[in-house]
C-alpha cells in the first residue's frame, strides 16, 4: 500500500519552504550584526580602555612623583573600581610596583567577561606616567568584557526571540498561503469526482482568488460545459436511435418488435396475479385497392388515420403497434371480461365509418376485420395468442369483411396448423 | 654634576641621574656600608623637596631655581649637591644664614630647618609679600608662615601645605599637589 518514498504534502512544502526562508534571513541577519557590533563594541572597548588608563595616568601623576603608594592606590581604586577594569598597576620609574587594583571575583560570569575581554581586546594596555617630559612611572591596565558580554548575551537573546517569531510568522503565512490554494483544488477534485463518478456535469467551480488557479477553475468549467453538451447530445441521439429501433417511422406506432417484448412482460405479470389479457390483430380490408387506386401516398395517409383513431379507441395503458404492412396489433391489458375485448373491437371497427381524406382531394373509406385471442383462454405464450388472433381476424374476414371474431376455445394450435 | 654621569646611561630621569651621580660621588663609601637609613631618607627629602618645586610656578620664572638651605638641617646632604630639573633648568642649592640680608631676593625656595622661634618669626617677616617657597624640615610648627612642612618618616617622606601662606606667597602650587598633602594630613 505504502509508497517506498512517501510524496510530502503541498502543506509541509510550503511551510518548509517558509520556515527554511525564515530562518536562514534571521541567521544571517542576526549573525552579522552581532559581529558587526562584536567589532564595533570592541573598537570601543579599546577605546574607553585607553581612556581609563590616560584619567588614572593624570590622577596619579603626583603620588607617583611623590613615591606615595597609598595616595596612588586610593587614587587607582576611586577610579578603577566605577570603570570596566579588571587590574591596573602603577608602577614607578624603576619598574617597583607602586599601586594595584584587582577587582573583586563575583562569581561565575566574571570568569566569561574576563576570558571574553582576554580573547577580544588587545591588553594590557600600557601607558607611562609623563611629569614635565619626563617619564616618572608607567600604568598598566587589563579591562573586563562586561558590556562585551552582555550585548553578546542580549544579542543571543533577540535572535532565539526573532528566529521564535519569525518561525511563527512563517507557519502562519504558510497556512493562509496554503488555504487560498488548497481550497479552490479541493472543489475542483469535488467537482471533478462529481463529473466522473456520478456523470453530474452541473456542478461548476468557484472562482479563485489566485489568478492561475482562477484560470485553471474557469478553464476547467468550460470543459465540464462542454462535457454536458456532448453528454446531453449523445443521449438524445441514442433516444432518438432506441426510438426509430423500436417504432415504425410511418406511424409513429411501436413496431412489431416492441409489441412482442410489451407482450411478453404483459403475459408474465398476468401469470403472477392471475389476470386476463387480450390481443387484437387488425387488418384493412381494403387497403390494397386503395393503395393501387390513389397511390402509395394515399395508402400512407390510410395507415397514419388508422392509426390515429385505433389509438383514440384505447385506454392509456393499451398498445397499439404496426406489425407491418396494413396489420395493426392491439394489447389490451389488464382485460377484465372477455366482453371489454369485444366492445373495445366494436369500437375500432366503428371508429373507421368516417371516411379518411388522401392527397388528391379525396376521400376514401376503409375497414378493419380484427380477430381477438384471450391469454389464458386461447394461448399462454406471445406466439400462440398471435396466432390465435391472427386466425379469428382470418376467420372474421371471411364471414364479412369489417366485422370481428373471437378465437375459439378449442387448442389453438390444431386450429392454426388447420386455418393456415 | 653632569661629567658624573655615565655616557651610557640614556635616561633623563632627574631621580635616574642623581642615583647615578649619588652612586659616583659615593662609590667608596657605599662598598664599605650600604646605604644607611640615613641615606635613605636624605634622598626620600629631596625626592619629595624637587617634587613639590617642579609643580611651583613662580609670577616670572627663574631661569635658574635658586634653592636656599637655612638653619641646620638633618636630611639635605643629598640635596645640596645640586641637581636639573626634568624640563632642563638647574636648581642651585646654597646655604645662607637665618638672617642673611638678601634672602628674599637670593632664592626662590627656602629649607628651613631647626631655627629658634625668634629666627622663624623674622624669616618669616621678611618673606611677607615675596614669592618665596618655603618648606620646613620639621613639622611642628608648619602653622606658622611656612607653605611646606615636612614629615620624615622611616618608610616614607610626606608633607602637609600651609594653604593660608600658599594663598599668600603669590606662587602657585598644583592642585594635585595640595590634594595629596591634605588627604595625607590627619593621617600623619
Amino acid at each position: 500500500m505504502r509508497t517506498p518514498k512517501a510524496r510530502p504534502t503541498l502543506r509541509s512544502v510550503i511551510g518548509r519552504g517558509h520556515l527554511i526562508l525564515a530562518l536562514v534571513a534571521v541567521t544571517l541577519a542576526s549573525v552579522s550584526l552581532t559581529l558587526l557590533g562584536v567589532l564595533a563594541l570592541r573598537v570601543y572597548a579599546e577605546h574607553n580602555l585607553h581612556l581609563i588608563a590616560r584619567s588614572i595616568n593624570y590622577t596619579v601623576e603626583a603620588a607617583v612623583v611623590f613615591n606615595d603608594s597609598a595616595a596612588a592606590t586610593e587614587a587607582l581604586s576611586l577610579i578603577a573600581s566605577t570603570e570596566e577594569v579588571a587590574q591596573a598597576e602603577v608602577f614607578d620609574a624603576s619598574g617597583k610596583l607602586l599601586a594595584q587594583w584587582v577587582r573583586p571575583e563575583t562569581g561565575m560570569l566574571s570568569q566569561v567577561e574576563l576570558a571574553l575581554a582576554h580573547a577580544l581586546l588587545e591588553q594590557p594596555i600600557s601607558q607611562p606616567i609623563l611629569h614635565q617630559g619626563q617619564t616618572v612611572g608607567s600604568i598598566h591596565v587589563v579591562g573586563h568584557g562586561g558590556s562585551l558580554l552582555r550585548f553578546l548575551l542580549s544579542g543571543l537573546a533577540g535572535i532565539v526571540i526573532c528566529t521564535a517569531l519569525s518561525a511563527w510568522v512563517a507557519l502562519y503565512l504558510a497556512r493562509r498561503l496554503l488555504q487560498g490554494i488548497t481550497k479552490p483544488l479541493q472543489s475542483l477534485a469535488a467537482v471533478a469526482h462529481a463529473a466522473r463518478s456520478e456523470r453530474d456535469f452541473d456542478r461548476r467551480v468557484p472562482p479563485a482568488q489566485i489568478a492561475e488557479l482562477d484560470s485553471l477553475g474557469s478553464d476547467f468549467n468550460a470543459l465540464l460545459g462542454e462535457m454536458e453538451a456532448w453528454q446531453s447530445h449523445l443521449q438524445s441521439e441514442n433516444e432518438t436511435l432506441a426510438h426509430q429501433a423500436s417504432h415504425d417511422s410511418l406511424t409513429g406506432l411501436p413496431n412489431r418488435a416492441y409489441f412482442e417484448g410489451r407482450l411478453i412482460r404483459a403475459l408474465r405479470s398476468a401469470a403472477k396475479v392471475n389476470e386476463r389479457v387480450a390481443v387484437l390483430f387488425l387488418d384493412s380490408d381494403r387497403f390494397k385497392d386503395i393503395n393501387d387506386n390513389f397511390g402509395h401516398a394515399a395508402g400512407d395517409a390510410v395507415l397514419v388515420a388508422v392509426a390515429e383513431r385505433v389509438r383514440a379507441q384505447l385506454r392509456e395503458d393499451d398498445l397499439v403497434a404496426r406489425l407491418g404492412g396494413d396489420e395493426f396489433a392491439v394489447l389490451l391489458a389488464p382485460l377484465h371480461k372477455a366482453e371489454d375485448a369485444q366492445r373495445i373491437a366494436d369500437k375500432i371497427i366503428a371508429s373507421m365509418d368516417t371516411p379518411i381524406r388522401v392527397p388528391g382531394n379525396t376521400e376514401v373509406l376503409t375497414s378493419l376485420s380484427i380477430g381477438i385471442a384471450i391469454y389464458p383462454d386461447h394461448g399462454a405464450t406471445p406466439g400462440t395468442l398471435l396466432n390465435a388472433a391472427d386466425a379469428a381476424m382470418y376467420q372474421a374476414k371471411r364471414l364479412s369483411q369489417g366485422g370481428q371474431q373471437t378465437a375459439d376455445s378449442e387448442p389453438t394450435a390444431a386450429n392454426v396448423i388447420h386455418r393456415s | 654634576m653632569n661629567v658624573a654621569v655615565s655616557p651610557t646611561e640614556r635616561s633623563l630621569s632627574w631621580r635616574r641621574m642623581l642615583l647615578v651621580a649619588l652612586l659616583c660621588v659615593l662609590a667608596p663609601r657605599a662598598f664599605a656600608q650600604a646605604s644607611g637609613p640615613a641615606d635613605q631618607r636624605a634622598q626620600a627629602v629631596t625626592q619629595v623637596v624637587l617634587g613639590i618645586l617642579s609643580y611651583a610656578r613662580w609670577p616670572v620664572e627663574p631661569a635658574q631655581l635658586r634653592l636656599c638651605i637655612v638653619g641646620p638641617t638633618q636630611y639635605t646632604d643629598d640635596l645640596v649637591k645640586g641637581t636639573t630639573q626634568a624640563t632642563g633648568r638647574p636648581v642651585v642649592v646654597q646655604r645662607l644664614l637665618a638672617d642673611h640680608p638678601d634672602i628674599v631676593s637670593a632664592c626662590d625656595a627656602v629649607y628651613i630647618g631647626k631655627l629658634s622661634a625668634d629666627e622663624r618669626s623674622r624669616l618669616f617677616t621678611s618673606l611677607i609679600g615675596h614669592p618665596v617657597l618655603s618648606i620646613s624640615e620639621g613639622g611642628d610648627q608648619c602653622t606658622v608662615g611656612s607653605l611646606f612642612c615636612l614629615r620624615v618618616g622611616d618608610e616614607q617622606v610626606s608633607f602637609e601645605v600651609n594653604l593660608d601662606s600658599v594663598a599668600r606667597s603669590g606662587v602657585r602650587i598644583h592642585p594635585s599637589v595640595l590634594q595629596l598633602s591634605r588627604r595625607r594630613a590627619p593621617a600623619s
